[in-house]
């Protein structure tokens, strides 16, 4: 499991490569959370990401919780078929954004601060 | 394929996956069911290490053997930890599956995602053995 952090356009885009499970998802947890900020935008870019088990979607719960809470938005780019699926089985991805690609990832984040009033999260399932 | 036997700790849970992940190549799975099959080996054997091992003050292996005849892959995984049977669990609820993430509760979701991915599905408890077999049938759904 390897995370890289990089403020881009105002938005912090984590990377997450490698595999999400029982034995990395605490770590993950103690870097991710502290990103988030009142009305900050995150993008976790997850093109890298290889395997996601419920550990990973614990992660994403408190990700979600933490970011819906402080008035932010958060999008998910780049997802491997393998954990799409485990998220769609669990009713996880219907409330996250998603995109293909950083680029769409991004231009959802601007797109959703132009938009929305302040303070409130993208709506889901506007985009990908 | 020969056994593999790893420390009943969370160091291992990637080498199990890697043997699970050869052995369904082998199998000849499709992406779909050898992610389904990676996913219940190590939502189970997660369970095993962190409840039938380190939460029962017990230490012991894990043994995972992959068995393959024309029609299936079976996997067969043993540790001496805590009797532990999944299948007895209870499983969340299509509302509690659908329910807004706010308001969720996490447990038995790994689980949920072993019992739902796996063609078959067994426990067996015998001696001071767990014993978990997952069972996927060959070829494309």
């Amino acid at each position: 499991m390897d995370i890289h952090i990089r403020e881009e356009g105002g938005v912090t885009v984590i990377k997450l490569s490698g595999d999400l499970d029982g034995k990395t998802s605490g770590e993950a947890q103690e870097q991710i959370l502290p990103l988030v900020h009142p009305e900050g935008r995150l993008l976790l870019d997850m093109s890298q990401l290889n395997y996601m088990s419920s550990a990973g979607l614990r992660t994403m719960l408190l990700l979600y919780r933490k970011v819906s809470g402080s008035g932010g938005s958060i999008v998910l780019a780049g997802l491997a078929d393998e954990i799409r699926d485990t998220m769609s089985a669990t009713g996880f991805l219907h409330y996250f954004i998603t995109t293909d690609t950083l680029e769409d990832g991004l231009a959802e984040l601007n797109a959703a601060t132009d938009n929305a009033a302040p303070g409130s999260a993208a709506a889901p399932g506007s985009a990908g | 394929m020969q056994p593999l036997v790893v420390p009943g700790n969370l160091e291992s849970l990637q080498a199990i996956r890697d043997y699970v992940m050869a052995a369904a190549a082998e199998a000849g799975l499709d992406r779909r069911k050898t992610n389904r099959l990676r996913l219940a080996v190590d939502e189970i054997t997660t369970n095993s290490i962190v409840h039938g091992y380190d939460e029962a003050g017990l230490e012991g292996d894990l043994r995972v053997e992959a068995q393959l005849d024309d029609q299936r892959l079976t996997i067969l995984i043993e540790d001496r930890g805590a009797a532990y049977d999944a299948t007895q669990h209870r499983i969340p609820s299509f509302e509690e599956l659908t329910a807004p993430l706010d308001s969720r509760e996490i447990g038995g979701l790994g689980i949920f995602l072993t019992l739902k991915g796996m063609d078959d599905f067994r426990y067996e408890r015998v001696g001071n053995r767990n014993r978990n077999i997952f069972i996927m049938n060959r070829g494309t759904e």
